[in-house]
């Protein structure tokens, strides 16, 4: 006999402030009584920027609990189907959690969910010219390409903010780690630690959630990267960001050729200052902000995809080692790519990188998220 | 051979060369509480370890980060700016840096051609240095500087951090106490891991690097980000002295210093990565010190022997040394000794291959620093002063002239500090410079 769907809400999760998370909300969970199989669990959701497309997807992810909010564990995508991963509509939202076992009332009466999303853009595939230099994350074992090709890829649009890192932290660091005393730092960063270890709480300091995270290590970053199943950028994914492929929308479609596909910078080849016109936050307080700028606060002049930020803000970690023939990924360093508030504006173009050991916390880097 | 023959040389020669020091008068006595005011002059990789670390210190403090390449500026003025109250100056050019009356100190951490003429002139601006390994890009520099140390009565420490490593001081007294007998032989590896490195086509130098600068006292060649300058004589001493020149000076410490060797003899060239370098990668080089042979084995093509784990560096533990890269094994008549550089400790064996002593090790760099910061205010020599940063540094020089005249033997000639009888083999005792940056007969 089929059974009439009979959806049961179970609790409904708030929405939170969307300091660079996308604008999710009324999210709801349901549960529907199977005959045979136990419960079916829908987890419904509001995704509300109007401007989410293929071109600009978001990423959605969902994370839940079942004590309480003691312990959160994200919902592994493969057991849910619908508008999860990369969605690419506005509107009301469904995704069915098929779990992983036969679940009962009593399974889920506990749970409550949260759902987020990070806005993206697509990188569509095909070629590009890589322009780093040579010993700068790359591996030099082979002769040097003046065009590389890579496949689809997707980049956050923003680099990962203030409010997103305290949110991580409020789901996981209790006990202190991720969070460190220079984070403080209420020009440079903006989180505040309250409580006692085991019970730690974090906040961003007022007026400071859209502003870039700082002063996260490598480790960090990753840690950040697998709460919500993202990874970091490789430094070619970076670049190809920057400067945008051959063509704009992609090798298959070849409509758009890219104008500047060499260009230094992600507006362009002209200087961060040029004509005393600021495309982005570099050294000194001339740019409008001595220190970091909230995100996107440079939007005319983002990369070809709409990404903001990749020349100055902070520099951002990328997935890479740093592979010279010199140092052969043996002392652990790893690749820092793009400028920051304290570089001069010629250290802010694509090709420009630092090394970075994995442990560095420095209040000129954060990190942005790729997939 | 008696016990102590060599040894009572080496030693010899090693009071005499602190006598000289002593007779030297002090140049500028600081008040205790008086902050010891440092440029740093290269901000690669350990520029900007060294400048972070002086400027954790609270006896001294960075007043100017010092690179040719400007982009490099962010990444260590972010960091130092955090550690310290004082805001350091930024600046391409080293001499706004030696003008600075208030500097006391020059860091030296640039490629290994900026070393001389970079620590000559800081000497006559009355600055001390700091200098990064190997001290000299060629043997006439070493002397130079060492002249230079000299007449402006400046303290040199040459960044070789292990000589002031308590480990080694303690195993140092254990082999000069004649537990092992007489040594015969001593064998220090360096294997490395490093790649062929790609081509890339000459291009234009990227905008915020002087590269005039830069070439200094080096050829200036059309810019390629390829050309590694580590890996050619024009720039370099090359990798393997590079890195082997830290467990050179230590094998040199552990037998008391010994001055040069009497000849050396080499084989080796370029035998893997054959990507258009001229510096070797693989050298197996030969010293006669009379009765007692030095003898340094590297390559930069091994990927089985490994330096001195992580895990291992500071905690006690021991490397496994069929394994150790960058292990020194000293034999005696009487027993052997395994000895690990980066607090790689050391193990002692006696003649019937029974262990007789073990050490665990650290590593030293804060206590080289500190020995450099002592001696700035104290005017006593420093732990790798510049002679024994040259004596050290000449080995490795003395194995790429042997390599570079087609691994013949060469015979050294300590009165004239030449090779006899070979003249090509004393065409590479001194570098061809490039005005205005010549390091000058009298300093």
């Amino acid at each position: 006999m089929v059974r009439a769907l009979q959806w049961i809400v179970l609790l409904a999760c708030c929405s939170h402030a969307f300091a660079q998370w996308a604008d999710i909300s009324n999210v709801e969970i349901l549960s529907d009584p199977t005959e045979l199989a136990g419960l079916r669990v829908a987890i419904e959701y509001d995704l509300n920027a109007a401007a989410v497309s293929a071109a600009h997807p978001v990423y959605v992810f969902v994370r839940c609990t079942t004590d309480g909010g003691q312990t959160w564990r994200r919902l592994n995508p493969q057991f849910l189907r619908g508008d999860v991963d990369l969605v690419e509509k506005p509107g009301r939202k469904s995704c069915v959690w098929w779990g992983t076992q036969k679940m009962l009332p009593a399974d889920v009466a506990d749970l409550r969910v949260k759902v987020r999303g990070i806005p993206m853009a697509a990188i569509p595939a095909g070629r590009f010219e890589m322009k780093s230099i040579p010993g700068g994350g790359h591996d030099e074992t082979t002769t040097r390409r003046a065009v590389s090709d890579l496949p689809l890829f997707h980049v956050a649009r923003c680099e990962t903010t203030v409010a997103m890192y305290v949110d991580y932290l409020n789901e996981t660091a209790r006990a202190g780690g991720g969070w460190t005393e220079r984070m403080a730092n209420p020009q440079r960063c903006g989180i505040i630690r309250s409580g006692e270890p085991g019970a730690f709480t974090y906040a961003a300091v007022p007026g400071r959630g859209n502003y870039p995270v700082t002063g996260v290590s490598w480790y960090d970053a990753i840690a950040f990267m697998d709460w919500c199943g993202l990874r970091l950028p490789t430094e070619a994914e970076w670049e190809k960001a920057v400067r945008g492929g051959l063509f704009l929308d992609g090798d298959l479609s070849r409509k758009v050729p890219n104008p500047l596909p060499g260009r230094k910078y992600p507006w362009g080849d002209d200087a961060p200052d040029a004509g005393g016109v600021y495309r982005c936050n570099f050294d000194g307080p001339d740019d409008g902000f001595e220190y970091t700028a909230p995100v996107g606060s440079f939007a005319r002049f983002n990369s070809p995809y709409g990404l903001c930020d990749l020349a100055g803000n902070v520099a951002e970690w990328t997935a890479d080692w740093y592979a010279t023939s010199h140092h052969a990924g043996l002392d652990g360093f790893r690749m820092v790519r793009g400028g920051s508030w304290m570089a001069l504006p010629i250290a802010c173009d694509a090709v420009t990188g630092a090394t970075q050991l994995p442990i560095k916390e420095s209040s000129i880097m954060g990190f942005r998220a790729a997939r | 051979m008696t016990n102590n023959v060599n040894r009572r040389d080496f030693l010899r020669t090693s009071l005499g060369t602190a006598a000289a020091w002593s007779v030297l008068p002090s140049a500028r006595v600081r008040g205790a509480n008086d902050r010891i005011v440092i440029g740093v002059m290269g901000l690669g990789g350990r520029g900007t370890y060294l400048a972070e670390a002086f400027a954790r210190r609270s006896d001294a403090e960075i007043a100017w980060l010092c690179d040719v390449d400007s982009r490099r500026f962010a990444r260590v003025r972010e960091s130092v700016g955090d550690l310290q109250d004082r805001q350091p100056k930024m600046v391409q050019d080293f001499r706004k840096v030696l003008d600075d009356k208030s500097v006391d100190v020059l860091i030296n951490a640039t490629p290994d051609h900026w070393h001389g003429l970079g620590t000559i002139m800081a000497c006559q601006a009355g600055k001390d240095v700091f200098v990064e390994k190997p001290m000299s890009h060629n043997p006439y520099e070493g002397r130079q500087m060492i002249a230079a140390a000299r007449k402006y009565q400046r303290i040199i420490q040459v960044d070789t951090q292990s000589r002031s490593a308590p480990y080694m001081a303690q195993v140092a007294d254990y082999i000069r106490s004649g537990a092992i007998g007489d040594v015969y032989l001593v064998r220090v590896f360096n294997m490395m891991q490093h790649a062929k490195v790609g081509a890339a086509p000459d291009q234009q130098s990227p905008e915020g690097l002087d590269y005039d600068l830069w070439c200094g006292p080096a050829a200036k060649l059309p810019y390629n980000p390829s050309r590694r300058w580590l890996n050619y004589y024009e720039y370099s001493a090359g990798p393997i002295a590079g890195d082997a020149v830290h467990q050179m000076d230590l094998a040199r410490f552990l037998l008391g210093d010994p001055a040069y060797p009497k000849s050396v003899s080499c084989a080796g060239g370029v035998n893997a990565l054959t990507d258009g370098r001229d510096c070797p990668d693989t050298q197996i080089a030969t010293f006669e010190y009379g009765p007692l042979t030095l003898m340094m084995e590297a390559a930069l093509w091994t990927p089985w022997m490994k330096k001195t784990p992580g895990i291992v560096r500071d905690s006690d533990k021991f490397p496994d040394w069929p394994f150790s890269s960058t292990k020194i094994e000293v034999c005696g008549t009487k027993g052997f000794v395994y000895v690990g550089r980066h607090g790689g400790g050391w193990q002692a064996y006696d003649s019937n291959g029974e262990l007789a002593r073990s050490e665990y090790g650290r590593q030293a760099d804060k206590e080289h620093q500190d020995n450099f910061i002592d001696c700035v205010r104290t005017r006593k020599p420093a732990n790798a002063g510049a002679e024994q940063g040259h004596y050290s540094a000449m080995l490795c020089h003395m194995a790429n002239i042997s390599c570079r005249v087609n691994n013949r033997k060469l015979t050294w000639d300590a009165d004239t500090e030449s090779f006899a009888g070979d003249p090509d083999a004393n065409k590479h005792l001194k570098r061809q410079y490039r005005s205005p940056w010549i390091v000058a007969e009298e300093v």
